[in-house]
């Protein structure tokens, strides 16, 4: 079984939105939801400045609070490391955006409180998602922990590495290269 | 199925995996299935959310577009495209298309009119035109140069030389001084390069995915990139250094960069006496452009232009400033002499055609229909911009034109039809309300696809055109802003049906030249012409349209291009010309000299600023602000705010979300501020996106202001160009 991962190199962003517009036609979101977001950080101050982007998402947790917190398993882990939610099952109560310290999550028409789904479609496939596949810059990189071959594997082994909010506990199954 | 969102599209598709039963939403459980289990047809054609047309494959389901991916063999795109390549898939479902042939009936009123009645109208109307005073008085604009051969039949056949292209505000002065002293056009080999400036050109805001795919490879093999832009642009957040310069100052720069290659001995001898013609003239001249001179003028210390030019010369030949674009080339009263001190600089390096220098882009040689030679043509007057023209803009391309002087070309009444195509004037040249007054033409017709500002308050009639996901269009050859060794060919054609009652735009010119008589000038379909295109290729119509982008074996090598052993470039010595001939009529220097910007900003006034602006990486200056998702981006990232340094903004009491007014001679209007440290304290910058004022392009309009509400009409007489940049604004804090 697959365990799905992804490793982001921020350094490489340069802020062009393109996985965030391919990610809504791919899913066919409303116009109000997005899955994804970048955070932008200028440091310094003129001329001596910095800007950092940071791509930030649902993190799909090992041990992720909003499927601790749900109270009718609409959201849920999957075997492959995806957290995924039954939009039947959710009652629209928020616990899981409450709960989530990235604030992957967002309201959509129907009040589900939507994130990004790692497109599995595509994952199974052997592809990269929609967002990873579109990027002219190659900041995302999807692949399977599991696989000791795979890319993924190869380009974590490579660089040093970090997760948001390790202090939180939550485990994520994103890695963001140091620089 | 027109009327359905495209979310409930999904739905649909859902409908028939679920055989009736209809979740009450379209979730993520079900989407899988109908991913999987719902059938995709993959058809390739290429975007058009910007000019660099890359490559795209659309993904369509119950003849729907679903969305789109890029192309991997088109060398634009290679598998990537931006958000507004995405955002502009969707945007043929907007609710804001024009669905039929309009008429004007009033301020804002338009009635829906059959094609005939629009056909017969404007070709009777056209006719008398042209029979009081005559074909020079039609006009015709366009963005580019896609349909100048349809237009060029009609305007053979009544003798106009007006096709004018928006290139006047947009790079003019670039491809000018490139013609003038070369003849041709080069392109960074970014992917080869070892050092690479990029000065006022901002590869990851206007995007050539495949462009920042090869700098980013570059740049993970060590090469370094320097940019030079009074903002921190986001390519310059990939950059080894940001060097912010003094908005206007670029050429004092280059000529002081020259100074340094020349004074220090770095320049390429062998390669300046071989391919070089005007070189000790330039020497002579550039002597005083020493970098001490330039240090007060640009803001750049001295030393760090010695830095750069001295790291410059020793990555060379594996090193370019940038050829670029819009950025640098359309601004200033010396942009046309910025643009020569590209060229100069490149080739005092001696990168010409040599890998990870500059290299040509391969090219195609396609062929053409044999079509019947037009009879009784009459004798074509001099062009009514005066492009090309002696004793007016002789210096300026004719070819392409002065498109921002067009409300003066009416109001002098030299200018009675305007044909205005894919292209929004009144949005993207400068003065708006100026621009207006090309409806007092006599006849105005606007060809696009949504209520531009340009249809809205100008056309007499609006002919809607395919959406070009719906359109077959005569094959291009893939060419311009990264070099490549491989031809590549690449189709737009229809990936669904036409939705709505349009047409493509050859289909319009017949429907015309019929009304007016001239039966028969379009003996041809879009079809036969591809035909013919390709012919010479030795692939077929089937082919090219199952593979929509194809390559054929490389012909680009590296070299200077030779002839019996004499340097070939097309200009008058065969060589690239330091002094470019056609710029040293009435009495002008063919070598670039020091010009300062047209206006400054008082340094004693805390409230003067220099307005510049740029493109924002989701949007394509002002075509895709009526896009909902990315109209959404600009709302999240505060992308229609203007920008001002940190400093500066303090100095007035101005903080970020803070609502200003800024004042030019000729506007004044409102707009919120972000607060940086990423720019000039000299400049105000803003998107060049915003600031739609046509009511029935509902997402775009009232939202933020647009640089070209702020700078009146002016003309460079060298190149044409609007000079964008020059222009001073107060900022005043509101209530001030």
């Amino acid at each position: 079984m697959a365990k799905y991962g992804l490793l982001v190199f921020p350094e490489r962003c340069t802020g062009c939105n393109a996985c965030n517009i391919a990610c809504a036609s791919h899913n066919q979101l409303g116009v109000d939801v997005s899955y994804n977001r970048l955070e932008f950080l200028e440091t310094g101050t003129y001329p001596n400045v910095k800007m950092e982007i940071l791509p930030v998402q649902c993190q799909h947790c090992d041990n992720a609070p909003c499927v601790s917190v749900c109270p009718t398993q609409a959201t849920y882990k999957r075997e492959d490391g995806i957290v995924a939610i039954d939009a039947d099952k959710c009652i629209g109560c928020k616990y899981c955006m409450a709960a989530c310290p990235y604030e992957a999550r967002q309201l959509n028409e129907k009040r589900v409180p939507e994130k990004c789904r790692w497109c599995p479609e595509m994952l199974e496939k052997g592809e990269q998602p929609a967002c990873s596949a579109t990027c002219m810059n190659e900041v995302r990189l999807f692949g399977d922990l599991e696989d000791p071959n795979s890319q993924l594997n190869k380009e974590l082994a490579k660089h040093e590495v970090y997760q948001l909010l390790e202090v939180k506990g939550t485990k994520p199954s994103i890695f963001y290269v140091k620089k | 199925m027109t009327n359905l969102s495209r979310r409930t599209f999904l739905k649909a598709s859902a409908t028939v995996v679920a055989a009736g039963s209809v979740p009450a939403y379209f979730g993520f459980s079900e989407f899988k299935k109908a991913a999987t289990e719902e059938s995709v047809k993959k058809v390739p054609t290429f975007c058009h959310g910007c000019t660099s047309y890359c490559g795209i494959i659309a993904h369509v389901k119950n003849d729907r577009v679903w969305k789109v991916e890029g192309h991997p063999i088109h060398l634009k795109s290679s598998g990537r495209i931006c958000a507004r390549g995405h955002g502009m898939a969707a945007y043929l479902y907007s609710k804001d298309r024009v669905t039929g042939p309009m008429k004007r009936v009033g301020e804002g009123k338009f009635e829906p009119i059959s094609w005939n009645q629009a056909f017969k109208e404007i070709g009777e109307k056209l006719e008398s035109i042209v029979k009081q005073y005559t074909g020079n008085s039609v006009l015709w604009l366009e963005h580019g140069t896609h349909r100048k051969s349809y237009v060029d039949r009609l305007f053979d056949t009544i003798g106009s030389p007006n096709f004018t292209t928006q290139y006047s505000t947009c790079f003019n002065a670039k491809t000018n001084a490139w013609l003038q002293m070369t003849g041709t056009s080069l392109n960074g080999d970014h992917k080869n390069a070892k050092y690479m400036i990029f000065e006022g050109r901002n590869f990851a805001g206007g995007i050539i995915p495949n462009g920042m795919n090869h700098i980013t490879q570059a740049k993970e093999k060590g090469a370094k990139l320097i940019v030079i832009d009074p903002r921190f642009s986001e390519i310059a957040k990939i950059a080894d250094e940001w060097i912010p310069i003094r908005p206007g100052t670029d050429l004092a720069f280059r000529l002081s960069m020259a100074n340094v290659l020349i004074s220090e001995n770095l320049y390429n001898k062998t390669f300046v006496q071989q391919f070089v013609d005007g070189f000790s003239e330039f020497k002579r001249m550039n002597k005083e452009y020493t970098p001490e001179w330039a240090e007060p003028i640009t803001g750049i210390k001295a030393d760090k232009i010695r830095e750069i030019a001295r790291d410059y010369a020793k990555y060379a030949p594996q090193a370019f400033i940038e050829p670029g674009w819009h950025g640098l080339h359309s601004h200033y009263v010396n942009s046309t002499q910025t643009a020569q001190m590209g060229i100069i600089l490149n080739a005092l390096v001696g990168n010409f055609y040599e890998k990870g220098g500059l290299m040509p882009s391969a090219s195609l040689q396609l062929g053409h229909l044999d079509l019947p030679s037009i009879e009784n043509m009459p004798e074509k007057g001099a062009r009514i911009d005066g492009a090309g023209v002696t004793g007016k803009y002789r210096t300026v391309e004719p070819s392409r034109g002065i498109a921002q002087i067009t409300p003066q070309l009416v109001q002098q009444g030299l200018a009675k039809a305007v044909f205005i195509c894919n292209y929004n004037p009144l949005r993207t040249a400068p003065d708006p309300e100026e621009q207006k007054k090309i409806k007092d033409a006599e006849l105005v017709v606007s060809i696009n696809i949504d209520w531009n500002e340009t249809s809205y308050y100008a056309a007499d009639y609006i002919l809607p055109e395919h959406y070009y996901l719906e359109r077959l269009e005569h094959p291009q050859a893939v060419s311009g802003h990264i070099s490549h060794d491989n031809p590549q060919l690449a189709l737009r054609q229809p990936v669904i049906k036409p939705m709505y009652d349009t047409k493509n735009t050859l289909d319009m010119l017949k429907g015309i030249a019929d009304a007016m008589g001239h039966k028969d000038l379009y003996p041809f379909t879009i079809e036969q012409e591809v035909e013919a295109a390709i012919a010479p290729l030795g692939i077929t119509f089937e082919q090219l349209k199952k593979a929509g982008t194809l390559e054929f074996p490389a012909t680009v090598k590296p070299g200077f291009p030779m002839k019996k052993g004499k340097p070939a470039l097309p200009t008058l010595t065969g060589k690239i010309q330091f002094s470019a001939d056609l710029f040293k009529i009435d009495g002008k220097l063919g070598i670039p000299v020091w010009v300062p910007p047209l206006v400054e900003p008082d340094p004693k006034n805390d409230h003067e600023f220099r307005l510049i602006h740029g493109k924002q990486p989701w949007h394509s200056h002002a075509m895709t602000t009526n896009i909902e998702h990315l109209m959404k981006l600009s709302e999240k990232y505060q992308g229609t705010f203007m920008w001002l340094n940190a400093s500066r903004a303090k100095k007035l009491g101005i903080k970020t979300g803070d609502t200003v007014t800024v004042k030019s001679k000729i506007a004044q209007k409102k707009v919120q501020v972000k607060v940086t440290e990423l720019l000039h304290p000299e400049a105000a910058w803003l998107p060049s996106t915003y600031g739609g004022f046509s009511p029935k392009n509902r997402t775009a309009n009232g939202v933020g202001v647009n640089f070209n509400d702020f700078i009146p009409i002016m003309v460079d007489p060298l190149s044409g160009s609007t000079m964008a940049q020059e222009v001073v604004v107060t900022v005043a804090k509101e209530g001030n």
